[in-house]
């Protein structure tokens, strides 16, 4: 007899009410409800980390469960990224625009508005020609449709081309590495149009708003990147249940034995690639707001695998075990390269974390891969002997 | 021509030797008045003399005077050098032997010599003859060096003249060659010149093009209607302003003032002048029929002044299209600076061939440029591949290798101050050091991942982000030399555009060891037999008694190793950082994944393609090596969609997953 969703999957319970705890209590401490006990800008650490918790799902769906080792998937977030930052950065500087203009003895033309808007982005690359990108930049509902739009239609040309020609493993997470890195030299250039090393700045502040404090603007963004993990959650539980699930699990075990069965293979695999990226783009769009500033440093190879190590470390195949992971590693990092740990003294060294902190995590990582191939998840099956038969 | 007396004297006292020397002092004696008050006018008298004596210290003398060294003794207007002493007197210093031959007690008893900047010319280029026939070579290279960095039209004749007598054959070579470029600028004689611009016809270098660019300058003007037939018109434009096809330099804004300062055209007010207008006729916030607050839309703006100009109160406006119908009939064209068009003719002929010319050897430069990177992109891959290839595993700290191995020759080189000898240390070194690297990578993590490949991957990532970390704790983050020999500083220049550093030749050759020496061990060692043998289906091999896991480990260390001297040769060209393997991982693994795995010709291919891609992008699109490398990727993206295997695929048992 077929149980109901949420008694099959307690962890969702469980991890929806620890979260709605979380949020909550972050939102009581925090300066916005009048305390101090968390500091604005730990609220903004606290949420970009949410949105981290969000991708590591999405590459848990594409890597644990579809077995494609896809390290491109930061690209993507790096692009809903940008595009929410477009608008951000436009609207502000227009309204910048405006002001400076009001002063002036005729009102301003639209034309003269845009090229002042020109100036005063691209001054910076030595342009005051708005590119053609930002064309839309002036729409809030598009741009936020782009964020969605471009990586899923990236992701869906590249998986396209990469799927039907049987392009898999190695050469295939090597494939990505490489969309990933034209990406970040492309956008590296001055003349991509989008600020080349410069980057989108000045993102936090929210056009038309500027009455209201980053105090309050620091506790929407963390509870709609609270909203955006519980949906992301909930929506990768419920795929990753049932037939699709299956089949992507089956595809990740055995591909070509899938295939014999009648499945469409690339079909499913496209379907996994393009949603996982379109869910990538939006948690980089909640993202990039919170951090301030996007450059594309941001979405360079490196980052990819990172969130490939925080999914391998939190445990791959669980979606709670990709959100355990994202958290530990990205906050653990800050902690350590924060200064945070205590330095250890072996008399004739000292080991100071900052330094030494990336070579304590490749070295944890490679004894993960060797010797704990579940990670930090594979701990709840000591404590729940249902999950001990499946298969990580 | 008066100057051309003065070569014709020095001409001949050079061929009769200095059979009438005389005293230099004397010579100046006799034109006192015209060195002390000299003007361009008399200098000429004093330097004929001057030439004709050729009296020893001539040569020092000129120097020193242009350089205002030269001091007169006013009682008896005596010249003299001098050295001012500690007791502000002046030691006088004879100008033919050097000697110090009297003091002066005061400034005031001398007079410094002073020349004009005129006369300093006129004494430099008669420097210039004393120069290209000094006895010493060195300075009559240093003569040639100055006119061929900065050729005047004075430095002509004398250059003319001191061919002849030239005695070293190199040297005079190098001078009718400089005759030859002197005389395409300044020859005055037109057929003569234009011989000596044909004669650079398909020539390479770089001051046959500077010495020809010249004559083609052109000035944009405006053509009066009578079109004056002494003009030499370059390209008549009239037509062409309607259209957007403008010849190159050449702007629209260029050509209406141009066109404005003829008196064809009026002024145009632009949109910044509108508004200034505007402002300055508002009454009462009102202008031209509008009201202020509606002069935000452009278009209210225009009729808004298009009032103000029908009352006569401003210019009026001029549509673009007007602008262009004017420019068109306006007879606007480019013409040469240079009258004769016979001569712009050739000049523009023997452009175009050395153009030409040029453009085959940039190709054969650029040719030279992609094969150098090839061997680079090989070197660097060749390890990658052959433990993929074998393995079936990919090594991404293989980069780290090839940082290990530039340190380890940083490392070496400290140790022993010899550069030819530390190299000759640190290839083998490297190579020990990143083979143990590699076997203990092989033994501590990979054997246990061999059928988990994608894992492989991530924990050779973890290694790779520890042994980056761990070089730059012990390094730092700023970037070590690894300095080459002396014997590989420089280039092999074949002429003025193809040249290669001989650091490239080197990595070239090593590449090239390299690729015949694993050719050599796999194809016809007992070890390369049995790497094939694991290659093609390892458990078969197993069962002819070959111990996989041993040529797993060698394989590994081998490729590892070769990474290691990669490093040395590419530290030699670029600086040592925690950071180079990952600058060329990437590279590396295109070049697998292109030429296809565990296959040294797909290596090869696939780096000699790597290369010449990347190579000719930049060369399409030269200002932007991001550009090429993005555009590069791309198209290995498309290229995988061809040959998904790469250019050598494997076949049978060992190209499955």
């Amino acid at each position: 007899m077929k149980q109901s969703f949420l008694i099959r999957n307690p962890h969702i319970l469980v991890f929806m009410g620890l979260l709605a705890v979380f949020t909550i209590a972050v939102t009581l401490m925090s300066a916005y409800a009048g305390s101090d006990v968390i500091s604005t800008s730990f609220v903004k650490t606290l949420g970009k980390t949410l949105c981290l918790c969000l991708i590591a799902i999405a590459m848990d769906l594409v890597w644990g469960y579809c077995g494609i080792l896809s390290l491109g998937h930061f690209a993507f977030f790096g692009i809903g990224g940008y595009m929410v930052g477009m608008w951000l950065m436009y609207e502000r500087t227009k309204e910048i625009v405006a002001t400076s203009m009001a002063a002036e003895a005729l009102p301003p033309t639209p034309e003269e508005v845009r090229e002042g808007i020109g100036t005063q982005i691209f001054g910076v690359v030595g342009g005051a020609e708005i590119p053609w990108v930002w064309y839309f930049a002036d729409f809030l509902s598009i741009q936020l449709a782009l964020v969605v739009l471009v990586p899923g239609l990236l992701a869906l040309i590249f998986g396209w081309l990469a799927f039907r020609s049987r392009v898999t493993g190695v050469y295939l997470s090597i494939l990505t590495q490489a969309m990933t890195l034209a990406l970040s030299l492309y956008l590296f250039q001055n003349d991509s149009g989008l600020r080349g090393n410069n980057g989108l700045s000045g993102l936090q502040n929210i056009p038309g708003l500027t009455d209201v404090g980053q105090d309050t603007i620091s506790i929407w963004f963390f509870w709609a990147s609270a909203v955006a993990l519980a949906l992301g959650y909930l929506m990768a539980v419920f795929f990753t249940q049932g037939k699709f699930g299956s089949v992507i699990r089956g595809i990740r075990d055995d591909e070509a034995r899938v295939r014999f069965l009648g499945y469409n293979v690339e079909g499913y695999k496209l379907v996994v690639f393009t949603g996982t990226a379109v869910i990538a783009g939006i948690a980089g769009a909640l993202y990039y707001p919170q951090a301030g500033i996007i450059n594309p440093a941001e979405i360079a190879p490196i980052a990819s695998i990172y969130l490939a190590v925080w999914v391998a470390i939190g445990g791959r195949g669980r979606i709670y075990g990709a959100v355990i992971g994202a958290a530990f590693v990205s906050l653990l990092s800050s902690w350590f390269t924060g200064g945070g740990a205590p330095d250890i003294s072996l008399g004739v060294y000292t080991i100071q974390w900052t330094d030494w902190w990336l070579v304590l995590l490749g070295f944890s990582f490679v004894a993960v891969t060797l010797f704990a191939p579940k990670g930090i998840g594979g701990l709840f099956d000591l404590i729940n002997p249902a999950h001990k038969g499946e298969k990580s | 021509m008066k100057r051309a007396g003065i070569w014709a004297a020095f001409l001949w006292l050079c061929l009769s030797g200095a059979v009438f020397a005389q005293d230099l002092q004397n010579v100046l004696q006799t034109h006192q008045q015209a060195v002390e008050k000299a003007s361009r006018k008399t200098i000429d008298a004093v330097l004929d003399d001057l030439a004709a004596a050729n009296a020893p210290g001539t040569q020092t003398f000129i120097q020193e005077w242009a350089g205002k060294n030269v001091w007169m003794r006013k009682e008896d207007g005596l010249f003299f050098y001098v050295s001012a002493q500690a007791d502000k007197s002046y030691e006088l210093i004879d100008l033919a032997s050097g000697e110090t031959v009297g003091v002066a007690a005061e400034k005031k008893l001398l007079k410094q010599l002073k020349p004009n900047s005129g006369v300093r010319g006129v004494l430099a280029s008669f420097l210039v003859q004393f120069q290209l026939s000094d006895p010493d070579p060195e300075r009559r290279i240093a003569a040639l060096q100055a006119i061929e960095r900065d050729a005047d039209e004075t430095h002509y004749g004398p250059l003319q003249a001191s061919v002849e007598n030239e005695p070293d054959a190199e040297l005079k070579a190098r001078k009718e060659r400089l005759v030859r470029v002197l005389a395409v600028q300044f020859e005055q004689d037109e057929t003569k010149r234009i011989d000596a611009i044909l004669s650079f016809k398909g020539d390479l270098g770089v001051d046959a093009r500077a010495a020809l660019n010249p004559i083609l300058a052109t000035d944009l003007v405006v053509l009066s209607a009578l079109q004056d037939p002494s003009e030499n018109v370059a390209q008549s434009l009239s037509s062409r302003f309607t259209g957007s096809d403008m010849p190159d330099g050449v702007t629209r804004e260029q050509a209406i003032a141009l066109v404005q300062k003829a008196g064809l055209l009026g002024p145009i007010p632009d949109n910044d002048a509108i508004k200034s207008a505007l402002i300055a006729n508002m009454q009462d916030d009102m202008v031209g029929g509008f009201a202020k607050q509606d002069l935000d839309q452009q278009e209210n703006r225009y009729q808004a002044y298009d009032a103000l100009a029908a009352s006569g109160l401003v210019d009026k406006r001029i549509s673009d299209y007007d602008v262009s119908e004017t420019l068109a009939y306006s007879n606007l064209a480019l013409v040469y600076r240079e009258p004769s068009s016979v001569v712009t003719d050739t000049a523009r002929e023997t452009l175009a061939s050395i153009n030409d010319a040029v453009g085959l050897n940039q190709a054969l430069d650029l040719g030279l440029d992609a094969l150098s990177l090839a061997s680079i992109f090989f070197l660097a891959a060749i390890g990658l591949a052959i433990t993929f290839g074998v393995m079936g595993v990919i090594n991404m700290a293989h980069g780290e290798f090839i940082m290990m191995g530039a340190y380890t020759g940083y490392v070496v080189q400290q140790l022993i101050p010899n550069y030819t000898v530390s190299l000759i240390v640190a290839i083998p070194l490297a190579f020990a050091v990143t083979f143990a690297a590699g076997v203990a990578l092989e033994r501590l993590v990979i054997r246990w991942l061999y059928n988990r490949p994608l894992e492989t991957l991530l924990a050779t990532f973890g290694v790779s982000i520890a042994l980056q970390q761990i070089a730059k704790n012990i390094f730092g983050t700023q970037a070590r030399p690894l300095t080459s020999p002396g014997w590989l500083d420089g280039a092999w220049v074949l002429n003025d555009v193809v040249s290669i550093s001989y650091i490239r030749i080197a990595i070239f050759a090593l590449g090239l060891i390299f690729f015949l020496l694993l050719l050599f061990i796999l194809n016809k060692t007992r070890l390369g037999l049995e790497v094939r043998a694991v290659t093609q289906n390892p458990r078969m091999a197993s069962a002819m008694g070959i111990n996989p896991d041993k040529i797993n480990m060698l394989t590994f260390g081998l490729g590892s190793g070769i990474a290691g001297i990669a490093g040395v040769a590419i530290g030699l060209f670029a600086k040592v950082t925690s950071e180079l393997g990952s600058d060329y991982i990437v590279q590396s693994f295109m070049t697998i994944v292109v030429g296809g795995v565990g296959n040294i010709w797909g290596a090869l291919l696939g780096a000699g393609m790597i290369g010449t891609l990347q190579k000719g992008i930049e060369w399409l699109n030269p200002s932007n090596t991001l550009a090429a490398q993005t555009y590069m990727i791309l198209f290995i993206i498309l290229f995988i969609q061809i040959r998904p295997r790469g250019i050598i695929a494997l076949k049978g048992r060992a190209a499955g997953d």
